[in-house]
C-alpha cells in the first residue's frame, strides 16, 4: 500500500473579497491562482476536500505535462499550488447565496463571504441509472466511485455500466487492481475516445454495445445486471458482485439558478466565451458549463474565469 | 527518510502554529503481525515531531494504557487531551490517503479542546446522554471519507458520550465483512443505526439521535 498525504486546508473565518470562488476542483483552483495573481482577493470554497472530481479519476493520461498520473496525485499537486496563492476552505458547503446591493453574500457552513462576483466551479455529480434495483442496492455492491468502492470487489466480477470515457477508465482501474469488469455501453459502438478502446482490447475487457439496462437483481446484494439486447430484443443476465454506474453527470447549478443565472435544458449554466453568465459579476467554468469534462479544459475556463472577473471588477471601478 | 515531505512538513508547521493552544497526545497502538504499525508509528512520530505542543507516545495494544483507551486493534492512533477526550477520537487502522488531512484537523480541535458545529446541530449534540459509538469504515482512495469521519470525530470532541472510530476497512476485512461493507463511507452507530454517503451534520445527527434513542 502506498502512504500518500493530503493536506487540510480549513479556513473558518468569514470574510469579505472581491471574488468568491465555488468549488475547488480544477476550475475552482485554477480561477484561484489567476484572481489571486492578478491582484483581487479571493477565497475558494468547497463543500469536500479540494481537487474535485479529479480525486476520483483512476489515471489521467490527457493532462498536458503528464504521461499519465493518478488523478489523486494530479488533485494534490493542483491542490498544494493553488494553497500557495489563495485560501481554501474545504468541507465547507455553500447553503445560499443572498444579493445584497451591488454585492453578494455567500452564505457556507463554516462562514459568511461578502464578495463583489462570484465564480461557479460547482462541477457535476453522477447522474442516476434509474433501474429497479439500483436505489435498493446502493452500497450493496451498486456504487459510482471505483477508487473508493473498487477494492471490495477484488477477485469478482462487475458490470460498468456505461463506456464513455469515465466508464472506460473505470474499467482499466478495476482490471488493474484484479477486478474482473464487463462494460455495458446503450449506443451501439464504442463511446470512448480510441486510446481507451486499445487498452480495453488489449486489457481483454469485455465491451458489450447496444445494450440497454433494465435492472440490477439481488435480495441482500448485487446478483446479476439484466439488459436487453437492442439488436434483437433479448433480454439477458449477466451474473456479478458488483455495478459501478458510470452513466453522465448532472449539472451542480441549483444555488447560481437561484440569483438567475441562466441554464440550457440540461442544467448547465450557459457562458460567453469569457465565461460570464447573463448575471453581472457571475462567472461559470468548468464541468458546470457542459462544456468538455475534461480537467484541463475545467482549468483552463477556471482561469479565463477569473481573469474576466478581473477585467469587470477594474473596469467598475475605473 | 521519512514518510511526509518537507515542503508538507513546512506548511503543517504553519498551521500548527496558527492554531495549537493546549497539549495533544497522539498515542499509537500497536502489536504484533501488524503490517502497517511501524508505518503509524512513524507517521505519527513525524507529525508530533513538528510542535511542542503534540506528545507522541506508542504502547502495545494489550497494554494497561490500551485498556484505558478502549483500544484493541493494531494500528490505532488515538488524538486526545488524555483526560476527557479519552479515547474516543480514533483510526482503527492507518490515516493515510485522505484520512491523513482528518487527522491533522483533529489535531488542532483537540488542542482547541472545540470543534465547529452550527448552533442547531450543538443543540441537538447536547441531548445525548448516553454511550453513542460511530464507525466509519473508509478506504484510503475515497475522496468523500474524511467528511464523514471529521464529523464523527467533531460530534465526539463536543459531546462526552460519543466516540467516534474511523476503520481502515481494506486492513480489517474480516470488520468490514460483518457490516457488509461494499461502499465508504459506510457508517455503523451502536452496532445498529447504518447509513452510506458523506452527510451535511444536519443529516447526520439524525442517524445519531436515532440510534440513541433506540439505546433508551
Ligand atoms: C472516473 C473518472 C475519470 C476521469 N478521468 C479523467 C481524465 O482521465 N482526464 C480528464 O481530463 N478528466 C477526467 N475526468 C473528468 C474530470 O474529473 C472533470 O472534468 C474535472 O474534475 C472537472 O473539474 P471542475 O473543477 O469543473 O469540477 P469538479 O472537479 O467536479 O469540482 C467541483 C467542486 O465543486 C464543489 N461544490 C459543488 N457544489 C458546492 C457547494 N454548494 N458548495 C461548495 N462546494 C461545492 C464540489 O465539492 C467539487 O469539489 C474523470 C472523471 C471521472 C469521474
Amino acid at each position: 500500500m502506498e502512504v500518500g498525504f493530503v493536506l487540510p486546508s480549513a479556513s473558518r473565518e468569514s470574510r469579505e473579497v472581491d471574488v468568491v470562488i465555488i468549488g475547488a476542483g480544477p476550475a475552482g483552483l485554477s480561477a484561484g491562482i489567476y484572481a489571486i495573481r492578478a491582484g483581487l482577493s479571493a477565497i475558494i470554497v468547497d463543500k469536500g476536500n479540494a481537487g474535485g472530481l479529479a480525486e476520483e479519476a483512476p489515471f489521467v493520461e490527457n493532462y498536458l505535462g503528464f504521461e499519465g498520473i493518478k488523478g489523486e496525485e494530479l488533485a494534490k499537486l493542483f491542490k498544494e499550488h493553488a494553497m500557495k496563492y489563495v485560501e481554501i476552505s474545504e468541507r465547507n458547503e455553500v447553503r445560499d447565496i443572498v444579493r445584497e446591493g451591488d454585492r453578494f453574500l455567500v452564505k457556507a457552513e463554516k462562514g459568511e463571504y461578502r464578495a463583489k462576483a462570484i465564480i461557479f466551479a460547482t462541477g457535476t455529480t453522477h447522474r442516476k441509472l434509474n433501474v429497479p434495483g439500483e436505489n435498493e442496492l446502493f452500497g450493496k455492491g451498486v456504487s459510482y466511485c471505483v477508487t473508493c468502492d473498487g477494492y471490495f470487489f477484488r477477485g469478482k466480477k462487475v458490470a460498468v455500466i456505461g463506456g464513455g470515457n469515465s466508464g472506460a477508465i473505470a474499467a482499466i482501474y478495476l482490471k488493474d487492481i484484479g477486478v474482473e469488469p464487463v462494460v455495458i455501453e446503450y449506443m451501439p459502438k464504442y463511446m470512448c475516445e480510441k486510446a481507451y478502446v486499445d487498452i480495453i482490447n488489449e486489457k481483454g475487457i469485455e465491451y458489450i454495445t447496444n445494450a440497454m439496462v433494465t435492472e440490477i437483481k439481488g435480495s441482500d446484494k448485487v446478483e446479476a445486471v439484466v439488459y436487453k439486447d437492442r439488436d434483437t430484443g433479448e433480454t439477458k443476465e449477466i451474473k456479478v458482485d458488483g455495478v459501478f454506474i458510470y452513466v453522465g453527470l448532472i449539472p451542480m447549478s441549483d444555488l447560481a439558478k437561484k440569483i438567475g443565472v441562466e441554464t440550457d435544458k440540461r442544467g448547465y449554466i450557459k457562458v460567453s466565451p469569457k465565461m460570464r453568465t447573463n448575471v453581472p459579476m457571475v462567472y461559470a467554468a468548468g464541468d458546470v458549463t457542459g462544456v468538455a469534462g475534461q480537467i484541463i479544459i475545467a482549468a483552463g475556463q477556471g482561469a479565463m474565469a477569473a481573469l474576466t472577473a478581473y477585467e469587470d471588477l477594474m473596469l467598475r471601478q475605473a | 527518510m521519512g514518510y511526509i515531505g518537507d515542503k508538507d512538513k513546512e506548511y503543517l508547521k504553519g498551521e500548527f502554529d496558527k492554531y495549537l493552544k493546549e497539549k495533544v497526545l497522539l498515542l499509537v497502538f500497536t502489536g504484533p503481525n501488524c503490517q502497517y504499525c511501524n508505518v503509524a508509528t512513524a507517521i505519527a512520530q513525524e507529525v508530533a515531531e513538528l510542535h511542542d505542543a503534540i506528545e507522541f507516545h506508542e504502547y502495545p495494544v494489550d497494554s494497561e494504557e490500551a485498556k484505558k483507551y478502549g483500544v484493541e486493534h493494531a494500528p490505532t492512533v488515538v488524538i486526545t487531551d488524555g483526560d476527557k477526550f479519552g479515547g474516543r477520537i480514533r483510526y482503527v487502522g492507518l490515516p493515510s490517503g485522505y484520512e491523513f488531512s482528518s487527522m491533522i484537523e483533529d489535531i488542532i480541535d483537540v488542542s482547541r479542546r472545540t470543534a465547529e458545529v452550527s448552533e442547531e446541530v450543538r443543540a441537538q449534540l447536547e441531548q445525548i446522554d448516553k454511550p453513542v459509538r460511530i464507525q466509519v469504515f473508509v478506504t484510503p482512495t475515497c475522496p468523500y471519507c474524511p467528511r464523514a469521519v471529521r464529523t464523527a470525530h467533531r460530534f465526539a470532541i463536543l459531546n462526552e458520550n460519543i466516540t467516534g472510530e474511523m476503520i481502515e476497512a481494506i486492513e480489517f476485512p474480516e470488520w468490514a465483512n460483518k457490516w457488509n461493507v461494499m461502499s465508504v463511507p459506510h457508517i455503523v452507530i451502536n452496532e445498529d443505526v447504518q447509513f452510506i454517503g458523506a452527510y451535511p451534520d444536519e443529516q447526520y445527527i439524525q442517524y445519531v439521535i436515532e440510534a440513541w434513542k433506540k439505546a433508551q
